[in-house]
């Protein structure tokens, strides 16, 4: 009780202490950052779950080509999860002068349980949300009531039983996969049974979707999986597309990145403040055990002092947390997620709990050093500088970082790049550091008096000197990464999907149906139109051996050997396309080629000049293989694992497949042209596209929130790491003062240690900044063709050193100003 | 005259009002003299000291040193006096720690941008008896060798004037004798004006002349 009391009392006395108030604030703003970052983390997490939920209909489903057994809807309602069934198929619609195959969706009233389905009741009245239809009705689609010449309140024969048109649907979950779009019908599903469209020998694909609570949820998908039989497979929105997860993964990722930085500048800030709180309390615990303090009380006094700062510093940082949150949900939290979200105690409870790890991580290896102070160290000061080089206690804040990198990471990419980078940074800081000293010893003589001065107090403090522009470096990389570099990688990442990013797919286009339909595509306005022939085939032999015969282990290699392939050529490699392996084979090689995807080189290990042969129609191709590619899948591009050489393959029957970009409301025409040419299918990939730009949206906001405490964060270690030497410098200027020194000697001298200390920081800084950042763009956030912003960073790294002599230079005005007299008074 | 101080006061305002440190006190000290200042603790000694070396400015009265005037220059004028004129020797040595002994003695040599700073250094170590150690650090020497790299440090530019601020103060018997001697033979050497603070009456006996101050007065002129 004493001790808490005397600790308490400590603190009143030197909470004033600037060492002291660093402390709590870096502590304030890492528990604060980890806090919103967790909570806005889940929050944009949930939104962009929620978002891809709204593609399937549900939080989870099960498909399958049959009906799916009651036990999985039963077991899933016991769990408390709302239930909804739909089956697609195709079917033809018949109005009284014309027919139409539409694709139909026979849904109960339940659906969609996630996302919406929109309709209008009559032409031009107002779009409304719907459930499934009611028994006798159903919906059509746009194209459906013009292609049957109907409208909304008259009937339609669906599958043998005959509908009223309750609406015309404007939108359904679902829409925006890459399906053949065929004119859609939404109908009852029991009037579908009841119709027997459902029955044996029908072509419909059954889904089973669930909703609720996230343990729910996770809970029945945990039960379910042991239980689906071939044929059933379930549908996750991570699952759900390829596109949608890259950007969950891209997501998260920056999220982690952003809240571990400003984790890591909190933990060297509180380092080098405790480090400099240590260093001012020597003389005190040095007198406390001279009087006969043990040094487990002493331990405990200094212990006690830091809680007692560390209470009120966690509240504040929770307090701050909480309430931004709160606040950036309140601005943006459509934005954010469309899910109800409670107050977010959890995520700050344990971004309190990772603060505090970070405070004992970082701040009680000096202090731990603190309490072994000897006693006689109050008669003699030498005893009070023995240095333990190797201690097993300095481990603890690598240890915490380590955890640190671990727990935030959560990748198996993310973490030990950025403990590479940084540990890259400390060894250049190091090696720079170390050259500079040198240099600046062999320089100082024959300098300039005030920049010798500064030159020689740099190189003669050596050990501070080198642990100030390590924390500096350190300091300026994170600053860089989080304020030049992170954007720019969310400004490459936007750019991977500019506005005219292609929002059309047309299929089966023939020879004779090309040139008319390039032109009207121009007359529409559309533009980055990339078109290539497709081909079906089988893949008859690998090198000679039947595939029937290979023994293929892989399930996929089973899977690609057994089924119809689609082969198309190019003389030019596509843009989303690069060679890693081989060369491109070029417009007309003398002999077949086929240039194949990494995913084919994986599953057949095959490599260039290997021999496949294709069949395809009654041609056969032997082709060697020219090259391997690594393929953008997330670029809403026409692209192919398979890419024969033009030159051989043009002669096979063949259709045409095409990507391009229609401005916004040209779609009714694009409707029109379909008309025309029934045969083609149009898919229309803007909602995917859209969803995919909200995530980027979301992550950038999300960042953005995040950003300014990083950056105070980093400027507190900057501030941190410029004070850690003040209390010497204080002395050194009061004597050099007294021996005659002018003002103008102590400016430059200290000017020339900034200036030296702020481009060590710099270059290393930029050099890191730069490195992580192409490391982290090309392993964590797969943007292959990111460069960093180098001018951007050096002009920052060189603002920065400058920023870093200004706050040296301000630190050290009053220093300079003070009377001589003082060291006179201090005896 | 190396110094010339006429009617100087001190005072300073506190929270309680008016604070007389320094009343009236006129000294001359000639070159080449030495002169021991004494008396109680908070007489005003050091304020005194301060004073003279140029490191304060007086509330009134004049001061000058060399013929300059100390009382009405900038801190910048009298930055430059004390670099051309004037040694030091504290009590608590205020050596550098983070410089070798052969470092600190080169400071003020390359505060005035001479020229073979190190090897005038090396002399002046050499002639206190530390060139053994003159590449140690302060937290490796003991307090007299402390003392003997500042007293090096105090005479390497060959000041006319000696500043003493109970240079033995934080020293043993032997110790603080040993270092006496060497301060008065250095002094004797380079023909240096002294003025020491001290409590040491043995060691103020062995001044010229002794100015004892009492609640700020000189009680003799000096």
């Amino acid at each position: 009780m004493n001790l808490i009391r005397l600790s308490l009392r400590t603190l009143r006395r030197e909470w004033r202490l600037p060492e002291l108030r660093t402390l709590g604030a870096a502590l304030v703003l890492a528990v604060a950052a980890l806090g919103v970052v967790a909570t806005l983390s889940a929050r944009v997490e949930q939104g962009v779950t929620a978002s891809a939920a709204e593609l399937i209909g549900g939080d989870l489903g099960v498909s399958a080509s049959s009906p799916l057994p009651r036990e999985f809807a039963n077991h899933a309602r016991a769990q408390g999860l709302a239930v909804s069934r739909i089956a697609t198929f195709p079917s033809m619609a018949f109005a009284s002068s014309s027919n139409q195959l539409v694709d139909v969706t026979a849904a109960d009233r339940a659906y969609p349980l996630r996302g919406k389905l929109t309709i209008r009741k009559a032409e031009g009245s107002p779009v409304i949300d719907a459930h499934g239809p009611a028994r006798g009705t159903v919906y059509l689609d746009h194209r459906a009531l013009n292609d049957l010449g109907l409208t909304p309140g008259q009937s339609v024969q669906l599958g043998g039983i005959t509908l009223r048109i309750a609406g015309q649907m404007v939108s359904q979950p679902d829409g925006g996969q890459l399906v053949a779009m065929a004119p859609v019908a939404v109908m009852n599903l029991a009037d579908a049974q009841a119709a027997g469209l459902l029955g044996t020998g029908s072509r419909a694909g059954h889904k089973l979707l669930v909703a609720g609570a996230p343990p729910a949820t996770k809970a029945f998908a945990s039960w379910v999986k042991p239980k689906l039989a071939p044929g059933q497979h379930l549908l996750t929105p991570q699952s759900s597309q390829q596109r949608m997860r890259e950007s969950f993964d891209r997501a998260g990722a920056f999220l982690r990145l952003t809240a571990l930085l400003a984790a890591l500048l909190a933990g060297v800030a509180i380092a080098l403040a405790a480090q400099r709180y240590a260093r001012r309390k020597t003389d005190e615990v040095a007198l406390l055990r001279a009087l006969g303090t043990p040094r487990r009380r002493v331990l405990g006094l200094l212990t006690g002092t830091l809680v007692g700062l560390a209470v009120p510093a966690l509240l504040i940082g929770m307090g701050l947390a909480l309430g931004l949150s709160q606040l950036a949900w309140q601005l943006a939290g459509n934005l954010l997620t469309s899910a109800p979200t409670t107050l977010p105690w959890l995520p700050t409870l344990a971004a309190a709990a990772v603060g505090l790890a970070v405070l004992a991580g970082f701040a009680l290896p000096p202090l731990a050093h603190l309490a072994e102070v000897p006693p006689v160290a109050v008669f003699q000061r030498s005893q009070q500088r023995r240095v333990h080089r190797i201690d097993l206690l300095y481990l603890l804040p690598v240890l915490v970082a380590t955890g640190l990198i671990w727990m935030q990471s959560g990748s198996n990419q993310l973490g030990p790049i950025l403990a590479a980078s940084l540990a890259g940074v400390v060894v250049v800081a190091l090696l720079l550091s170390a050259i500079m000293l040198w240099l600046a010893r062999r320089l100082a003589p024959n300098a300039h008096p005030g920049l010798r001065l500064g030159l020689a107090a740099l190189s003669r403090r050596r050990g501070l000197s080198l642990v100030q522009a390590t924390a500096l470096s350190l300091g300026l990389t994170a600053l860089l990464l989080l304020g030049v570099v992170a954007p720019s990688l969310l400004q490459s990442w936007r750019n991977e999907l500019p506005a005219d990013t292609p929002n059309w797919f047309v299929l089966n286009l023939q020879d004779n149906q090309r040139a008319d339909f390039i032109k009207t595509l121009h007359s529409l306005g559309a533009d980055r139109l990339n078109m290539l022939p497709l081909a079906v085939g089988k893949l008859v032999s690998i090198n000679g051996t039947p595939v029937d015969k290979m023994h293929l282990e892989k399930g996929d290699a089973k899977h690609w050997a057994n089924r119809q392939l689609r082969l198309s050529w190019s003389a030019r490699l596509p843009s989303s396309n690069k060679i890693v392996a081989g060369t491109w084979q070029g417009a007309d090689p003398s002999r077949p080629m086929v240039s194949i995807d990494e995913r084919w080189r994986d599953m057949f290990g095959l490599k260039p000049g290997d021999h496949m042969t294709f069949q395809v129609g009654e041609a056969t191709l032997d082709t060697e293989v020219s090259s391997v590619r690594k393929v953008d899948w997330s670029s809403f591009q026409v692209n192919f694992f398979l890419l024969l050489d033009a030159a051989h393959a043009g002669a096979l029957p063949h259709t045409w497949i095409a990507s391009f970009h229609l401005p916004r409301g040209q779609s009714q025409a694009l409707s029109g042209v379909v008309r025309k040419d029934p045969n083609l299918s149009l898919i229309d990939v803007n909602a995917l596209l859209n969803r995919v730009r909200s995530i980027i949206q979301r992550v950038t906001l999300a960042v953005r929130w995040v950003l300014g405490f990083s950056l105070l964060a980093g400027i507190l270690v900057l501030v941190a790491a410029l004070a850690s030497s003040a209390r010497e410098r204080e002395h050194e200027a009061a004597l050099l003062r007294t021996l005659g020194a002018h003002r103008s000697q102590l400016r430059t001298a200290a000017a020339c240690e900034f200036a030296m200390l702020g481009l060590i920081a710099g270059a290393t800084a930029a050099l890191g900044a730069a490195g992580a950042g192409t490391w982290l763009a090309r392993r964590v956030f797969h943007i292959e063709h990111f460069v960093p912003p180098l001018l951007p960073l050096l002009a920052t790294a060189a603002g920065a050193a400058v920023i870093v002599m200004l706050i040296g230079l301000a630190g050290t005005r009053r220093v300079i100003r003070s009377s001589p007299l003082l060291l006179l008074r201090r005896g | 005259m190396a110094l010339d101080a006429v009617d100087v006061s001190k005072h300073v305002t506190g929270p309680a009002g008016r604070i007389d440190i320094l009343d009236s006190v006129t000294l001359r000290v000639a070159y080449g003299e030495s002169l021991a200042i004494v008396g109680a603790s908070g007489s005003g000694k050091t304020t005194l000291l301060g004073l003279l070396a140029g490191l304060d400015t007086p509330s009134s009265g004049r001061i000058h040193m060399d013929g300059h005037p100390l009382h009405d220059g900038d801190e910048e004028t009298r930055a430059a006096l004390r670099r051309q004129l004037v040694g030091f020797v504290f009590q608590s040595f205020h050596l550098m720690p983070a410089l070798s002994a052969e470092e600190n003695v080169m400071l003020p040599l390359e505060l005035d941008g001479a020229t073979e700073a190190r090897s005038r250094a090396r002399e002046a170590l050499d002639a206190v008896g530390l060139t053994p150690r003159r590449g140690h650090f302060p937290h490796q020497l003991s307090g007299g060798e402390q003392q003997r790299v500042a007293l090096a440090r105090a005479f390497v530019n060959q000041p006319r004037i000696l500043f003493a601020d109970e240079p033995t103060g934080n020293l043993d018997r032997h110790t603080g004798s040993d270092v006496c001697d060497l301060l008065f033979q250095l002094n004797h050497a380079h023909a240096t004006t002294l003025v020491m603070v001290t409590h040491d009456v043995s060691l103020a006996e062995r001044c010229m002349h002794v100015a004892e101050l009492d609640e700020g007065r000189l009680r003799e002129p000096a």
